[in-house]
């Protein structure tokens, strides 16, 4: 209940501040609207549907960009903390791919996958997949030795030791990487968006600013990807408590 | 289940001329020309000092090493990790943090395979042999040293291993907690008498536990003499008023402190021509 209490006293702080500035400041609308003005355009944007159809594209980029990206992490990350040689031969890749911006990979991504879903779930899954990965393979050599000669000498096989003590001890870092990849997820979403869509958050962005000249509007879509990326952590951070008990 | 599943024979165990050397060729030569007889169902302490190979002994035993020369043999077969015919128990408990103690004994039966309703019957069991049976559901953290101690001695005998290895596991316990150890795992010897294996430091230990002393000498390992501790059972944890015991204990300690000057020995002709 205190924390309620507490979120809700610091967003209506924030929102006083804001309309604080937008009186003394008495910026034009198309510069710093007021927060009744986006909640007005917000009501109007939910009641003509407008706003759901381009939430809903998003959020699908974001779940299936995340889930492909993860699992693909996950695996990746496995591999590369139990074998050295399999982290000499593919961490310059990754680490090489990691450091060529998306913004820069989105253009020639939409033009190998198509303009379709598939290469915008492909670009959040690129995003997502590197510090998940490291998170993964951080986690995995963090095993205590001591338990893993446990397992040795109880006949465990490999697959074994990774099931039943490697991944329980990968998994208060490896969740640190999921936090930190889902709201890397809804950024890869936008940007795929910008490289080529019809629809969806980032395209509505784009209407907004460039279209329509409405920035209102603009702050609508702001805050939607804003509440989807904190509702996406706070799911992380809720599965993290259930499954990390120490 | 049958009763032979429950009571295997016990198996003895022979270590013949096995050397043991790390890592490459040019490694550290851990143990040299190391051979030790333990008989089925005896009761053998092996003592040295500290960094005399007397772990890397029982993991040669348990199947987590291979000899460099030389083999071991439990009952007619090298030993292999999981293969069922040796329990082995840590310095350390070694428990899971996240498995309740229920699981963490159940933990090598789920490593075998065995399903979940059998896998916790047992361990209850188990728990209950070494009086924890009111902390199944507690965390390794939430228990006690000598707790946790006893839930890994649980879960080195529910597989009801024939071997029972046991690495100086009572020797991070208080005095007190680890006289009652003693005495409890004699009892635990006498009810079924399975091969046991016991490293310590502690020559008293040794010769209140062993019917037979292995005295191990340092650098490489090897064992330098075998004493026989002739007593009888259940033993009392004090021996002091006791010849036969002070005997033996006098054997054990003149052999440990030979190996100890063959090791100094180099040291000390240094010294004398200097």
């Amino acid at each position: 209940m205190r924390r309620i209490g507490a979120a809700l006293l610091s967003l209506a702080a924030f929102l006083a501040i804001w309309k604080v500035v937008t009186v003394i400041g008495d910026y034009p609308e198309f510069i710093l609207p007021a927060p009744e003005r986006v909640v007005e355009e917000a009501a109007g944007a939910i009641a003509s549907g407008v706003l759901w159809e381009h939430t809903a594209t998003t959020l699908l980029e974001v779940v299936l960009g995340f889930a492909v990206g993860a699992t693909a992490a996950i695996l990746a990350g496995i591999a590369l903390g139990k074998s050295v040689l399999v982290e000499r031969v593919l961490s310059p890749y990754i680490v090489a791919a990691q450091a060529v911006p998306i913004l820069a990979l989105a253009p020639l991504l939409a033009i190998w996958f198509g303009g379709g879903l598939l290469s915008r779930v492909v670009i959040c899954a690129l995003i997502v997949f590197f510090p998940i990965a490291i998170a993964t393979m951080v986690g995995i050599r963090s095993t205590d030795p001591l338990l893993d000669e446990l397992l040795r000498s109880l006949g465990a096989r490999p697959a074994q030791r990774t099931r039943l003590l490697e991944i329980p001890s990968a998994l208060p870092v490896l969740f640190g990487g999921l936090r930190v990849g889902v709201t890397l997820s809804v950024i890869g979403a936008v940007v795929a968006e910008w490289a080529g869509a019809s629809v969806g958050l980032g395209v509505l962005i784009n209407i907004a600013n460039q279209g329509l000249f409405n920035t209102a509007l603009m702050f609508v879509a702001l805050a939607t990807l804003a509440i989807i990326g904190m509702a996406f952590y706070g799911l992380v951070v809720f599965v993290e408590r259930r499954l990390v008990s120490r | 289940m049958t009763a032979a599943h429950d009571h295997p024979p016990a198996l003895e165990l022979r270590v013949d001329g096995v050397d043991l050397r790390f890592g490459t060729p040019s490694g550290v030569l851990a143990l040299a020309g190391c051979t030790l007889h333990v008989p089925a169902g005896s009761f053998t302490v092996i003592i040295g000092p500290n960094g005399c190979g007397k772990s890397t002994l029982l993991r040669l035993m348990a199947g987590l090493l291979s000899p460099t020369a030389g083999r071991v043999l439990v009952g007619e077969r090298p030993p292999r990790a999981g293969d069922g015919r040796v329990g082995l128990a840590f310095q350390q408990p070694r428990l899971v943090p996240w498995r309740s103690t229920l699981d963490n004994v159940a933990l090598p039966l789920e490593v075998a395979g065995i399903g979940a309703r059998e896998r916790c019957d047992r361990a209850a069991r188990a728990l209950e042999r070494v009086g924890l049976a009111g902390a199944a559901d507690l965390r390794p953290r939430e228990l006690s040293g000598g707790m946790a101690q006893r839930a890994a001695l649980a879960r080195a005998l529910i597989g009801e291993p024939p071997v029972l290895l046991l690495d100086e596991p009572f020797s991070a316990l208080d005095a007190l907690t680890r006289e009652t150890f003693d005495r409890e795992l004699q009892r635990l010897w006498m009810e079924r008498r399975r091969t046991v294996v016991l490293v310590t430091h502690s020559v008293s230990e040794a010769i209140s536990l062993a019917d037979r002393v292995a005295v191990m000498a340092p650098r490489p390992g090897r064992i330098a003499r075998v004493v026989d501790v002739d007593l009888a059972r259940p033993r009392p944890v004090d021996l002091a008023g006791d010849a036969r015991a002070a005997a033996a204990a006098t054997e054990v300690r003149e052999a440990l402190a030979e190996g100890h000057a063959a090791e100094l020995r180099p040291w000390a002709e240094q010294e004398g021509a200097a």
